[in-house]
């Protein structure tokens, strides 16, 4: 029986173990265990999180009391690392941070890793909100040019694969949060040369949750249920309608004559008799007429007129509440022979958008048994199935070319109308506000969807085999296999200009697997009784298979039969497989010195397949170092109980991709859909690449002052990447667009701090905690290729994202407005003057990100908050300038009709010798506006993505063991959450500066996408 | 155990070898495709260049895209890019694989290959001034050259008439066979008389910079027709005859029919021009409007002046919106004005006067139409101007080769503009494209020796070697 020094009570969920097996179980809730041991030279080992581990000989007893007493110091805080073994946090020399699986429960996001948001320093996390979706994940900077910034992900020590693409999310967005445990954040090269290249942009490691710490069966039933609605709403004007020239006039869905009698004296009546004789809804703008009630023909009126009035609830009219429903049931047991846990997940979501949804099943099972005193099996698995009838949305593009006067409702209803409707001759389209270049979006997304049906299994088996107290052998398993059909729908049969277009649909199977395999010798031992060694060696093997099989029906015959048989012409068709393996020896050791002084040293040699034979190997080593000064200089004081510092060095290769090494031909359609035809590949491949190298450097300290309520986490590091394997653009004149070279070098540098304490903590139970976290990196690119000066990342409208040497990362080249030497505008009649050439005009990376969070305890109420902050880097919004352009904001409403003067400067000398005086010259309202068109005047789109975010707040409630006993429950809690709930703080108009349109390597643009949604909802926990 | 590595990484996907027989299909597609289109907005070359520039059309809406002289930057860096990469790379590839020692020697794809390579040179000469060309295509060459130098126009077109001379040399008829020649069908004759055509053309065009080179050209081919045949009826013109399986169909169907783009009309420079002279041809050219009756509008109008056309102007010809729309490389009626100019000059012996009536009667037989009675006489005689005006409407659809002929000789003369229209450019008609954003940051030092050899700034008024 273990009870609590603290307190007296039973402490359930104590490990405990028997030293040098594989045996051991954990205290149930009255504190009670029982193992079977043989022989009386056995150790029993006493473990718990907080508190200070014992070894109790067993001696022959039969029962054993242990008062476990707490470790002031937080000494023994055990976070996991590599490989998923759980260390003692003061052992390490470089940084990781943990979240617990009771944070991310408590306030339930369908992508569990948003919730990191915030919460660990120096992670930023960009998600575009669709049902599904993935995210964006940057660790401490991008350090890749070219490639994936992207984290590794890790479950149970296995790794899954995480997509890159927004839309169909994958990887850990499918995980069951509810199966989580923990996930610890391993930031940069350092914490992660033993998992291989691929964490060179750092690690994020999930546990799942396993049967070990309960007794006996228990269930666990999670419920919850959230709503959603568009969290910042342009700010919109609803003083004039759509169209052009002060007229807004519907006559055939396209800028057409009007020619019949009835409808020119309609017209007539309300623009009078000399206003052009056309109609305007072919101008997807809103420069029409004043919203005064005055009568005009729209598209729902066919021939009659209806007063035109305005609709400032058009946007919420479009936007649905989204429902995510979240239900799990868990059934857990354990024995001293080992534990299982099942689970079921099920997501229910649906978008914002009309028919826009997802789905996900999740069943997962782990296992671990002790078939024999030294031999412990585990087995985990899960399987997830996840599918949608539309993936697709239309984004927010709507609102962009638009006409203000139009009732949502209205075109969500258009079968009401399909009577009336008029269109012109040789249209047969869906009813709709115009027809020149917009369809009906709710047509669209009905009939235009992107299904998906995918279904995934990941799963490892471990066997842990222990030869005695101190050698040990791991082997594991481990396989991860996704299989995606999508059928997306592009085209709906139809008339448009006179001209018949069939349907068009394509069919695309995915299909994906990794896996690992690896072999792991534990060796764990003192040398001297002041110095303690942990020694791993091993192996590891990854094979990744990829195939694609894509087909698309350019012609339907039957519209919407979606088969690939039903075609009027030839298919499209596409496959493509990809596979590579890497093979790796590892070796790693700690040494520990009288438990204040603590060396790792690792070392690993990968060979891979996507690399050339003389130069597939490569070996990368680290090493780090943890010194706790308070035991090695003895300080013993309150005031500052423990102290640590810790620096370390590491490198990490990584390889290519496959296939980048011979030329080669790609196949073309064939001509006339018979004669073969082939071209060749524009890149030119590289025979004699060389793997990649990430060095990072960080030195830190972790305090505890005033006996451990405060504590402060800082570290600074240094990562240099280089030689990255790069495609090089050159000259076309070549022949070809670009090579694919070993070039380039990028650093980044930061700081991050994490700040955490209790400033309150009374005798009647009431507790605050607070953690702060800041994070600042600097990124720089060192060079490029040879001659090479400019790597270009993206490339919208003329803006380009450029990796230019001497720049960081993601700076914005295009054009800029010309300024006075005191940095004003000038104007010229009335109307902002380019600069020549192309300037900065802003670049991605910001400041500095921060969150500070909250937690307020008080019998068994908890409240949190997280507070998240990004400070600068710049986006180029090009909605904003967009929707300024076309008269939809409200600030397009000032001066339209008196015109307007814009603020800045003009120049009343000469071109040679300018005198500038402020601008007192009035422009056209419409011309003046017009200089926010973001396709050539890109400074007016760039806008500075500050912003600080109530990102979470939540209220739970553990109900009382007296009441919760009446339902032969161990526990129960409900909660209230509500996620982004308010922008405290931003510098961008009408949308939400948080913004991923494109991902990877696209970062900072938005052009009117789906907008991120506040979310509320109310969840319920019990456990039996 | 990494024994299986190296054969693991060969891709499953893309050959590493093919034969020319699929190469030249992508080639021939992709650049006659560029020549006569193209159907991405903003790199239309001859769309919204110079069917524009040679008012054979206007715009009734974005007159900011070509009509007006305002070009889009994707307009001068992709028509050089696809030029290039996609199709002058693959000919290239043809050459060096098919040529002595190469990995499948075929006398008759090597001579196809120079030929098609040869006029894709000239068209990028033509548009650009100087380019790379004699270090072009190298980039992966035994030495390969990834920043390669211009060359004057001079020397390009130098080394054009002696690729083509050479070209007609390794074609041989009853020679290798040759397979994917989705132009000729396989048919070498065909294939040499369009290298000794566009050869007698290339002479003709430099003919007053060089004449005593030219003249040894055209007397070379024209005094031995059995070792360098011509084109001798309009059977034998250099086409590509598109098909109704999409993307083989003709670009202007793709762009007004499957894109739906209703954005052009034709000009009155030409409707007025062949109403004039009794065009018959214009019944080709266009259709009437609503009110049957044929009309154009100007060029380099304001879109809010240009829409108002919409429902007025005539638009293309249906001849000229179907799939199977030929694209025409080089016609029988463009040799026979080719030939009336070089009588004229005396570069050639000859009666200029019956070669231009031949010439006019050649270019109504490819639309199957007569040479009206009296037109011979309404289109006047054999000058400079008539022959150069008469070719101009033969070039109908050939805007980027009715556009040179125009920089260079200055004909046809073209109407002052209309007093509503706003041009860009300083109100000149461009003298030729600018060279592309990525030579500047990927080809700077060479770029700058190319600039300074064409004697002028890298705008759209320096004027071209051959302008006489």
């Amino acid at each position: 029986k273990v009870s609590s020094e603290e307190d007296g009570l039973p402490l359930p969920g104590v490990s405990v173990a028997l030293k040098g097996t594989t045996i051991g179980t954990v205290t149930g809730m009255e504190g009670d265990f029982s193992l079977p041991v043989s022989g009386e030279n056995n150790t029993l080992i006493f473990s718990f999180i907080g508190m200070l581990q014992q070894e109790v000989p067993v001696g022959g007893r039969t029962e054993i009391t242990i008062v476990m007493a707490p470790d002031s110091k937080q000494l023994s805080e055990v976070v996991v690392t590599a490989f998923g073994i759980e260390r003692e946090k003061k052992a390490l020399g470089y940084t990781v941070q943990e979240v617990s699986g009771e944070e991310l429960a408590e306030v339930k996001t369908s992508n569990v890793v948003n919730s990191l948001s915030g919460r660990v320093a120096g992670v930023q996390i960009s998600s575009n909100g669709g049902p599904g979706s993935g995210s964006n994940i940057v660790i401490r900077g991008s350090s890749s040019v070219s490639g994936n910034n992207q984290p590794l992900v890790v479950v149970d020590g296995v790794p899954i694969q995480q997509s890159s693409t927004n839309k169909y999310g994958g990887g850990i967005s499918e995980i069951n949060p509810e199966d989580i445990a923990s996930m610890s954040v391993l930031k940069g090269a350092n914490a992660a040369a033993l998992y291989g290249a691929r964490a060179a942009n750092g690690v994020i490691l999930v546990t799942t949750k396993n049967g070990s710490g309960t007794k006996g069966i228990g269930l666990a039933i999670s419920s919850s249920a959230t709503f959603e609605r568009p969290l910042v709403k342009p700010d919109f004007q609803n003083t004039y309608g759509g169209g052009h020239g002060y007229r807004t006039w519907y006559s055939n869905g396209r800028s057409a004559t009007i020619t019949d009698p009835l409808e020119i004296a309609q017209y007539q009546d309300a623009y009078g008799p000399n206003a052009p004789l056309t109609g305007t809804a072919g101008t997807d703008e809103s420069w029409g007429a004043p919203l005064d009630g005055r009568l005009v023909r729209q598209w729902w009126t066919g021939a009659d007129v209806a007063p035109l009035v305005p609709q400032s609830d058009n946007w919420d009219e479009f936007w649905e509440t989204g429902q995510t429903y979240v239900n799990s049931i868990a059934l857990t047991g354990g024995n001293d022979k080992g534990g299982f846990r099942l689970s079921v997940g099920r997501l229910d979501q649906k978008g914002i958008m009309y028919n826009n949804d997802f789905k996900r099943n999740n069943i997962s099972l782990n296992t671990s048994y002790n078939l024999t005193q030294k031999l412990k099996a585990v087995v985990s698995g899960e399987y997830i199935e996840s599918g949608s009838d539309n993936r697709g949305f239309q984004s927010g593009q709507q609102f962009i070319w638009s006409h203000r006067h139009v009732s949502w409702d209205q075109l969500k209803n258009w079968r009401d109308y399909a009577a009336v409707h008029i269109q012109r001759e040789g249209d047969d389209l869906p009813p709709n506000w115009q027809h020149t270049f917009f369809t009906n979006p709710f047509y669209e997304q009905e009939f235009l969807t992107d299904a998906n049906d995918k279904d995934r299994i990941r799963g490892s088996v471990a066997l842990n085999y222990a030869f005695n107290d101190k050698l040990s052998l791991l082997l594991r398993s481990g396989t991860d296999l996704w299989s995606d059909t999508r059928i997306n729908v592009s085209r709906f049969e139809r008339i448009s200009n006179g001209n018949f277009r069939a349907g068009q649909y394509s069919e695309e199977v995915l299909r994906n697997q990794e896996t690992n395999h690896d072999l792991i010798l534990t060796y764990a031992g003192t040398l001297s009784p002041d110095i303690s060694v942990t020694a791993q060696g091993g192996g590891a093997f990854r094979s990744n298979y990829y195939k694609r099989n894509y087909a698309q029906v350019e012609q339907l015959v039957i519209d919407g039969l979606y088969s690939l048989n039903n075609n009027a012409s030839p298919n499209i068709n596409a496959s493509a497989i990809e596979e590579k393996q890497v093979q790796s020896l590892f070796g790693s050791a700690q040494f520990g010195f009288r438990e204040y002084l603590f060396l790792d040293v690792t070392g690993r040699n990968d060979w891979s397949s996507t690399l050339p034979a003389n130069n597939n190997s490569f070996f990368y080593p680290s090493v780090s170092l943890s010194a706790v000064l308070t035991e090695m200089l003895h300080l013993n004081s309150s005031t500052l109980p423990f102290a640590k510092v810790r620096g370390s060095w590491a490198q990490v290769g990584n390889d290519a991709d496959p296939y980048q090494l011979a030329q080669i031909f790609n196949a073309r359609s064939p001509w006339n859909a018979s004669v073969p035809s082939f071209a060749e590949n524009t890149t030119i491949a590289n025979a004699t690449l060389k793997p990649e190298t990430t060095t990072g450097t960080e030195i830190g300290a972790d305090l505890r002052f005033l006996d451990g309520r405060i504590g402060l986490d800082a570290t600074y590091y240094e990562q240099v990447t280089k030689d990255q394997i790069l495609g090089v653009e050159i000259s076309k004149a070549s022949g070809y667009h670009q090579r694919i070279l070993n070039a380039g070098k990028v650093s980044n540098k930061g700081v991050e701090l994490m700040l955490f304490g209790s400033p309150v903590d009374m005798p009647n139970g009431f507790k605050w905690d607070v953690t702060l976290n800041f994070a600042r990196n600097r990124n720089l690119v060192e060079e490029l290729a040879e001659g090479l000066t400019t790597y270009t990342l993206y490339t919208r409208q003329g803006v380009s994202s450029e990796a230019r040497v001497g720049q960081p990362y993601g700076t914005f080249y295009g054009n800029a407005f010309k300024r006075s030497p005191d940095g004003q505008v000038i104007y010229e009649n009335g109307l902002p003057k380019i600069a020549e050439g192309q300037a900065v005009l802003g670049n991605i990376q910001p400041d500095w990100l921060g969150g500070v969070s909250n937690a307020f305890t008080f019998k068994g109420i908890t409240l949190s908050a997280l507070v998240d902050v990004k400070k600068g880097g710049d986006i180029y919004d090009e909605g904003t300038g967009t929707a300024r352009w076309t008269g939809q904001y409200a600030e397009t409403a000032v001066g339209r009709e008196e015109g307007v003067i814009g603020k800045g400067v003009r120049n009343i000398g000469s071109a040679e010798a300018p005198v500038y005086v402020p601008n007192d010259v009035i422009a056209d309202g419409k011309a003046f506006y017009g200089y926010n068109n973001p396709r050539t005047y890109h400074e007016s789109a760039i806008f500075d993505a500050s912003y600080v975010k109530l990102r979470e707040v939540s209220i739970s409630y553990s109900i009382p063991a007296s009441l919760v006993s009446r339902i032969r429950a161990q526990s129960a809690s409900i909660s209230l959450v509500g996620r982004n709930l308010a922008i405290l703080f931003k510098n961008t108009p009408h949308i939400d500066p948080e913004i991923d349109a494109y991902g990877g390597n696209a970062q900072g643009f938005t052009y009117g996408q789906l907008p991120n949604s506040r979310s509320i909802g109310a969840g319920l926990n019990v456990a039996f | 155990c990494t024994d299986k590595f190296e054969e693991m990484n060969i891709s499953p996907n893309n050959p590493v070898e093919v034969s020319s027989a699929v190469l030249l299909p992508n080639g021939i597609e992709s650049s006659v495709d560029r020549y006569w289109g193209h159907n991405a907005r903003y790199e239309r070359l001859n769309l919204d260049g110079g069917m524009l520039w040679m008012q054979y059309l206007s715009r009734n809406i974005y007159s900011n895209e070509g009509d007006n002289y305002s070009v889009n930057p994707s307009f001068h860096n992709n028509n050089w890019k696809g030029f290039y990469n996609d199709a002058a790379l693959n000919f290239q590839r043809i050459v060096v694989q098919s040529g002595p020692g190469g990995r499948n020697p075929n006398t008759n794809y090597e001579g196809i290959g120079l030929v098609m390579r040869s006029w894709v040179f000239s068209l990028l000469t033509d548009l650009y001034g100087a380019i790379p060309y004699s270090e072009a295509l190298q980039g992966t060459a035994e030495s390969p050259v990834y920043t390669p130098k211009y060359d004057s126009q001079e020397q390009v077109y130098a080394g054009l008439l002696e690729d083509l001379r050479l070209a007609n040399e390794k074609l041989v008829v009853g020679g290798p066979k040759v397979s994917g020649d989705v132009m000729f069908y396989g048919d070498i004759l065909r294939w040499k008389k369009f290298a000794n055509s566009l050869r007698l053309k290339l002479a003709n065009r430099q003919a007053a910079k060089k004449p005593a080179e030219s003249r040894a050209v055209m007397a070379e081919i024209l005094g031995d027709p059995a070792t360098y045949p011509v084109f001798t009826n309009n059977e034998d013109y250099a086409v590509l005859e598109h098909t109704s399986a999409l993307p083989s169909n003709n670009e202007w169907h793709q762009v007004m029919i499957q894109g739906s783009r209703t954005d052009w009309n034709m000009s009155s420079t030409l409707v007025d021009q062949l109403q004039a002279l009794g065009d018959t041809r214009l019944t080709v050219f266009a259709q009437p409007n609503k009110a049957g009756e044929y009309a154009g509008h100007a060029n380099g109008l304001p879109d809010a002046i240009a829409t108002t056309y919409l429902s007025s102007s005539s638009v293309l010809g249906t001849a000229f919106l179907q799939p199977s729309t030929p694209s025409v490389i080089m016609s029988y009626a463009e040799l026979l004005f080719v030939l009336t100019e070089a009588a004229l000059d005396g570069d050639i012996s000859g009666d200029a006067q019956a070669y231009y009536e031949q010439a006019i009667a050649a270019s109504f037989g490819q639309y199957g139409l007569e040479v009206p009675a009296g037109y011979l006489g309404a289109a006047g005689p054999a000058t400079k101007e008539s022959i150069m005006t008469q070719k101009w409407i033969a070039l109908f659809g050939q805007g980027v080769e009715a556009w040179t002929e125009y920089r260079r000789t200055g004909f046809p003369v073209l109407p002052p503009h209309d007093s509503r229209a706003v041009f860009m450019n300083d109100g000149e008609l461009p003298s030729r494209l600018q060279y592309p954003s990525s030579e500047y940051s990927l080809n700077q030092a060479q770029l700058d020796a190319g600039i300074a050899l064409n004697g002028g700034p890298d705008n759209m008024k320096t004027k071209m070697w051959w302008v006489e």
